[in-house]
Formats: C-alpha cells, structure tokens, sequence
C-alpha cells in the first residue's frame, strides 16, 4: 500500500472524525487488556521482588509446584506436581512430577528443571533468600521425583512454594538467554511472554499446549496506565478490561466504588484479603508516652472500628482484631471478645492512670500518601483527640516511611503488611519476631525469648492442629502486649467489564489467573 | 560556527553545576534506596550489602568523580530499580516525550500566534476581549484538570478521542524508530497513524494549551508595539496592502520574542510534561524521571535531569540562532 498525498491529507485529517478505526492486529473478543498502575519489574521468579505486577505476570507465564485452590485458598494443590509427601518431621518434601508437560520453548519439564530453578532463585534472589535459604539440599531423586530437604522442619514451606518466586523456568532458555532470560521469561504456564515496550504494555500470548488446557483467550495485554481516574475512564470506555486495587499502599476510595457499582457494563468482584492495616507503636522505644502500656491501650480504645469501616471504607472493608484476619485458618474465635472495644470512657481513665493529662500529649501520626490514608489519618486524628491526645499528621512517600520506620524514628504511624504467602507465618514471624524489629513492615518487638521461642515454635510444627492451638495461643498474648490498635482488612477489588468470566483472585499474594478466562 | 562553539563550551559549567546540585540533592532526600528496592522484607544485612553492591556508603565525592568518570565514558549508569543502562532507557523514552512535545509546539504555533495577531488588529474588539479571555483561560487552568476535563468530554462522553495511551491496546507491534506517527508512516499503516493521531490529540491539547495561550499574549504585545513603529507609518503612507503591513512587515518583527519565549517554553516542555505523561499514560521521559523519584532511582534522576539541562542548553542556542536567521542586527553581532 502506498500513501501519496492524495491518502495523506484524510489520513490525517479522518482521526479528528472518528478513531473507532484503529489497527486491530488482534481479536478483541480473546484479547483481554488490564490496566496496571506501573511497569512490572521481574517478569521471572529470580529477578521477582513481590511486586505485584511481575509477580502476576510470573503467574500466568510459569507454573510452581503447588497452588492454592479457588475460590476458597484454603487447600493445596498439584500444579507441575501431581502429588506429593512429607516427612514426619516436615523437612523432607518429595513431589512426583506430572508428565508431558513442556516448557514455552519445547523442552520437557522434570525434577532436574525442579532443582535447577529452585537453587537459581536462592542465589540471585536477595528477597527471596530469607525463606529460601532454609532449603538445605534439592536431591533427583529420579526425572519425575525431586525431594527437598530443609534446614529444619518449617510446614510453611509448601506455602513458599505457591508463590511466584518458586516458579520453575526453563533450564534451556536460560542457558541460551542467559542475562537476557529476565526480559524474556519461559516457563509452562498457559500464556507465553511475547513483548515489552518499557512503560507502555506487556503482551502474553496463548500457550496451546498447556498442561491444563489452553486458554480461552488468545493474548493478555498488560497495559500501564499510572493514573487511576485514567485507569477507571477506560474502564468504563471499553479501553482496558479489568483494574485492579492500585498496589500495596492505596486503593480506590469508597465513592468511586459507588459510582462503579451502577455502571451496567462492569461487574465488581470483592474478595477477603489477609493484608492488615493498623495503627502501630513503635514497640522498640523504652521512653516516652508510647512505652506505658496503659497508654497504648488507651489509644486502641479510643478508636471507633466500626465508625471507620462505615464511614471511610463503606463495606470495602473487614475488621481486623488481632495479628491474623478472620479468613486465616489460624484464626482464634475469642480475639474478637479480647479485642479492644472502642470506649472513650476507658481510654482516659487510662491515660489518666498514666499521668497524661487531656491536651498534654501530642504526637506526630506519620503514614503513607494517598485520599484513603489521609482518610484514616484524619478520623485517628478525630478519635484520638476525643480523649484529649493530639495529633499531627505527616503523610509521607513511601521511601521517606520507610526509613522513619526502620530507624524506629517514629512514636506511632499507621502501616500495614500484605503478606506473599498463605500462612500465618507471614504475619507473626515477620510482625512480632524480635531479631526481624529492624526491618520494615514489623511491629519492632523488643527481645523476648519466650515470644520468640514461641513464634519459632509454631513455626517449625509439623502437626497443623499443634500450629494451629500454638497460634491461638500466640495471638492472645500479642494482643495482650498492645502493640498496636488493628484497624482493618481492605478487601481485594477487581472491576472487570460485565462480559469476563472466569477470572480467579488470589489472597495471598493477591494476584490473578486468567487461564480460565473468556469473553462472552 | 565559532558563536556556536562558544555557546557549546560555555555550557559546559552549567551543565556541571546542575549535576553536583541533582546529584547532592537526591541523596539529601530522605529514603535508602537499598530498602526500596530490596523491599520491606529485607534484613539490616541485605539492605548492607546491597548498598556495598551500589557503592551508596562511598562518600559523595567519591561516588561524584566515579559517576563523571563514567558520564565521560558515555556510560550513564544503571538503573537501581531495573538494572538496565540508564541512557538506554532514555533513549527508548525519549521519542514518546520528543513526538508529544513537537507535536504540541507546532499547536501552540498554529493557535497562538493567529491569536495573538488577531488580537492586535482588532484591538480592544469584542473578539480581542474574547480571545485574551480564552488566553487568560489558557495560561492560569492547571494542565492536570483540563486533562481530565478533555478525557472526560472527548473521550468518555462523545467517545471521538481514546482516553489514553500512544495506540490501541489491540495494536502490539515493536516500535521502529520510537515515534508512533513516523512508525506508523514507515510501516504504511494508514490506519495506524490515524491512531497514533488520534491519541496524540488530547496530550497535545493540554501541553500546547499553555504555550499557545503565552504566545498568543506575547505576539499580541509584540505586535501592537511593532504596528506602531514609525516603519509601519512610512508603509501605510506608501500605500502598502493592510495585510501585507501585518504579515510580511510587522508580524517578522513581532515574532522575535515570540521565539524566544517558544524555545524556552518548548524546553521546559520537556520537563514539564510529566503531568501529562502520567494522566494519559504516555511512555515519556518526563513519567520516568518521577518514577525514579518515588523509587529513589539515582542514576535515572541523575541522568533525566542531564538530558533535561542540555535540551535547555541546545534549545537556548537554537534560539539564538533563530534570532539571527530573522534579525540581521543579531546576525552582524553573532559573526
């Protein structure tokens, strides 16, 4: 075809008429778009930092051994392993691998490609080395069986298995990529990585031949759009398919659900998470009004729970009462008579024990940026000097948070953890135990042997009924230490145009699969 | 050539100056990019060791001289958060924010200067009022609500314009030269220049907004000086066309702020666009410099700024030049 200027002229001047007639190069009836707010960073497990973008697409383009089983996420299942065994002392783990199933490049999966990506993500991946590192030895035991043993028993370990780090690659396409393979992830999974264009868009095609049945659609196409009034225009124009809660730190404010909720051509699913956000003390400091522990109990009472999840969140959100939410299978029932209840009354008679009198004390509430921290900063605010504390609020980015947090330069903040994999070791090893206080995201416990023994224990238990009272017991007594008034859990939100089917949403880490998604 | 040259060495220093102020302020900033990166599971030990890796305990003159070193090798460093060439990943940007922010020049051309003719020969007019009216509009809406405003009303209400984006999501093939209209011309994709147009319209809108609205006020000023020189009496006098008064006498003489004031803005443009980048996805440079704030990315901030500094330092001398080519006067003193 050529263009002369005859052609050019209306080339040029037809957009300003109508732009419905873009190039379609793909099918948009098996194309499905979702808007993400930023690039993914590791689009394969031994670049992979638990971003949520590359870690999504990890899942989609790799397969690990296990997975949790929709809709409930309570079970494991065989995803390249087709069963598997542990030992009675929970550190030797043997999967049999199933058979026929082949990598994007055409090479077979077996327990050698097992060891290979395992061993691979330890070595290069400093996030991932903290669990990983407890591996001791990965033995073939023949093509289709591979043990793993650990350093010692740690049952959480077919958890770490589950997420995107412990996907296995292909040990081929590494050694023909090599430092070029993180740009061009291959795995099994049932969509194959096609292209990138930096801040633009990600574009996965259909695997035929997957394991499980190939997709319903043809091509996934991550498209980057930064701004959330952009990403919800789209939405509702047709331009992208799915939008996500917008990462970690943020999620799109109550009214905009609203608005959403009446428009007919987008469908809102809602899923309980197990992140957690709290008004959190800095547990470490040995002075000051935040190292009473009356007053800390006094600022968990002064908060209204139910007042903040009507009114900021309007449903969007559960209430959280202790170190695990009431979807954790170690969740113990009387937390929710133990927990603080929101009396002013008592809030001051404790700070009056503590020798604060109303108006004395003020202190600096440091959280992120974003409309809905700010939310919950200023009804903290409101709660707080109803019983006579005052409050500045310093809402501050991101980097900045961190460093105030893991310096301990801070009396009380509000934070949160969203944790990567589905146990409650996520939430009480890295919130409560004492050597991890330094890192970000915890509640900066100080030395206590006998919570740490604790935690270590309930850690390293092979029975889950023996875990499970461990950890009834573990919440009571964090509880009892106020180390923090536990505020609530936002619920995992997708909306999707009503015309997609299929999808499934993850808790823990919350990402999506779309192998089993169409559109009608 | 030897103005050239001159202009070219004495930039030097300021381009070192802006350097030494970037590269000193990034790190005052509070937040370890170590942390960032590594993410908030990381231990004391990890985040150490990272930082030993990235070479961010030297002290800061070290870390200085080993930065320039390397600039001077045409090496701009790596990426903290991606690992990826800095330079590189400027470069792939780059296009995005060159295509958007030419683009909106030529605009800002094509509506400013007609307007602020306009103005000057109806002066005091109703449509004189109207249009600095409109001027006024223009230069005091902040670009990020009439970016909303146009995807809201072009967009999602008529649906004439896409809401965001350099092409349609359905269109995924590689870039050929980074800019979309040029691609879509190389590949003779009809229908994919009427997209990359298209999308390119309401980004335009908004960065060109500002500009054509300055410009409009300044060649309205400039002119009404120009029209009453005693050059354009003489004209009238010899019985010149009112046209050709305005367009080929007075406008010439008018435009030379006018210039000025383009090559400057267009500049910073560049920077500025990073409002616009974000709202409407457009993969520019000026989006990739914020990123790399909010991840403590020092050498893509490093880098960004340098590239920014010497589009500012080549768009001053190409103002210059411009000056010369219509002002013989500027011409003589430049030689």
């Amino acid at each position: 075809m050529s263009i002369t200027r005859r052609s050019l002229a209306p080339a040029i001047v037809l957009p300003f008429v109508s732009v419905k007639v873009f190039a379609q190069a793909a099918n948009p009836a098996r194309t499905l778009v979702v808007a993400v707010p930023s690039d993914a960073v590791g689009l394969e497990p031994g670049t992979n930092r638990a971003e949520p973008i590359g870690s999504e697409i990890i899942l989609n383009v790799f397969d690990t051994l296990v997975s949790w089983t929709p809709p409930e996420f309570n079970t494991l299942e065989g995803r390249l392993a087709r069963s598997w065994t542990i030992s009675p002392d929970g550190r030797s783990f043997e999967f049999e691998l199933r058979e026929g199933v082949l990598f994007h490049d055409g090479t077979a999966l077996d327990a050698a490609a097992v060891k290979f990506s395992l061993e691979r993500t330890r070595a290069m991946n400093p996030f991932a080395q903290a669990s990983f590192n407890l591996i001791n030895e990965i033995t073939v035991v023949s093509p289709r069986l591979v043990r793993i043993v650990l350093k010692e028993p740690y049952p959480a370990f077919m958890s770490i298995l589950a997420q995107p780090q412990s996907a296995i690659v292909s040990p081929a396409a590494v050694a023909r990529l090599g430092d070029q393979f993180a740009n061009n992830p291959v795995g099994t999974g049932p969509f194959i990585f096609r292209s990138r264009q930096a801040d633009t868009n990600i574009v996965l095609e259909a695997n035929a031949q997957y394991f499980r049945g190939a997709p319903k659609l043809d091509r996934l196409v991550y498209r980057i759009i930064p701004n959330a009034s952009t990403r919800r225009l789209e939405l509702e124009n047709g331009g992208v398919d799915i939008i996500q809660q917008a990462g970690q730190l943020a999620a799109i404010p109550a009214e905009t659900i609203q608005a959403l909720r009446n428009n007919r051509n987008i469908t809102i699913i809602e899923v309980p998470s197990q992140i957690i956000r709290q008004l959190e003390f800095n547990n470490n400091k040995t002075t000051g009004p935040i190292a009473d522990i009356r007053v800390r109990r006094a600022i968990t009472h002064a908060i209204d729970y139910d007042g903040l999840l009507q009114g900021i969140f309007g449903n969007t959100a559960d209430r959280v009462y202790g170190p695990l939410t009431s979807n954790s299978w170690a969740f113990n029932p009387r937390i929710r008579d133990l927990a603080p209840k929101y009396d002013p009354a008592q809030a001051r008679r404790l700070l009056a024990e503590a020798g604060i009198r109303p108006g004395s004390l003020t202190l600096p509430l440091y959280t992120f940026q974003g409309a809905l921290w700010g939310a919950v900063a200023t009804f903290v605010q409101a709660n707080l000097a109803d019983v006579g504390i005052n409050v500045t609020i310093q809402q501050t980015e991101f980097p900045a948070l961190r460093a105030l947090h893991t310096s301990g330069n801070f009396d009380i903040a509000l934070d949160g953890r969203q944790p990567w994999y589905n146990d409650p070791d996520a939430h009480i090893t890295i919130g409560y135990l004492s050597s991890l206080a330094d890192t970000a995201m915890t509640f900066r416990f100080p030395k206590d042997d006998a919570l740490d023994a604790q935690i270590l224990k309930a850690q390293q238990t092979v029975s889950m009924e023996e875990r499970k009272a461990l950890y009834f017991k573990l919440q009571e007594e964090i509880l009892a230490r106020a180390p923090g008034a536990f505020l609530f859990s936002p619920k995992l939100i997708v909306f999707a145009r009503a015309n997609i089917r299929g999808l499934v949403i993850n808790s823990a880490p919350p990402l999506n699969e779309y192998w089993g998604v169409s559109k009608q | 050539m030897v103005f050239v040259a001159g202009r070219i060495v004495a930039a030097i220093p300021v381009l070192a100056l802006v350097l030494i102020i970037v590269f000193l302020l990034v790190r005052a900033i509070p937040g370890d990019p170590a942390v960032v990166l590594l993410g908030p599971g990381a231990t004391r030990e990890q985040v150490a060791a990272l930082r030993d890796q990235l070479r961010l305990d030297l002290p800061a003159p070290q870390q200085f001289l080993e930065y320039v070193a390397a600039l001077a090798r045409g090496d701009f460093g790596l990426s903290l958060k991606t690992g990826e060439p800095v330079l590189t990943e400027i470069l792939l940007r780059l296009p995005a924010t060159i295509e958007l922010t030419l683009m909106a020049m030529l605009v800002a051309v094509v509506v400013g200067v007609p307007l602020g003719v306009i103005c000057a020969t109806r002066v005091n007019g109703p449509l004189d009022h109207l249009l600095r009216l409109v001027s006024l509009v223009g230069v005091s809406i902040p670009a990020f609500l009439l970016a909303l405003l146009l995807q809201l009303v072009f967009a999602s209400y008529l649906g004439w314009l896409p809401v965001s984006g350099r092409s349609s999501a359905l269109v995924t093939e590689a870039p050929i030269t980074g800019f979309a209209v040029l691609d879509a011309i190389l590949r003779l994709d009809s229908a994919g220049l009427q997209s990359a147009l298209a999308h390119l319209v309401l980004p335009c809108a908004v960065l060109a907004a500002f500009l054509a609205a300055t410009l409009g006020r300044y060649v309205r000023n400039s002119m009404l000086e120009t029209l009453g020189e005693d050059f354009v009496r003489t004209a009238r006098a010899k019985g010149m066309t009112r046209p050709r008064i305005i367009y080929v006498h007075a406008l010439r003489n008018a435009l030379l702020p006018a210039v000025t004031i383009l090559g400057l803005k267009s500049a910073e443009m560049l920077g500025g666009a990073i409002l616009t980048e974000t709202i409407f996805a457009w993969p520019g440079i000026g989006r990739y410099m914020f990123e790399a704030i909010r991840n403590r990315d020092f050498p893509v901030i490093q880098g960004t700024t340098l590239v920014f500094a010497l589009i500012y330092v080549m768009a001053s001398l190409a103002v210059d030049l411009i000056h010369g080519a219509l002002d013989p006067r500027v011409r003589r003193r430049m030689l």
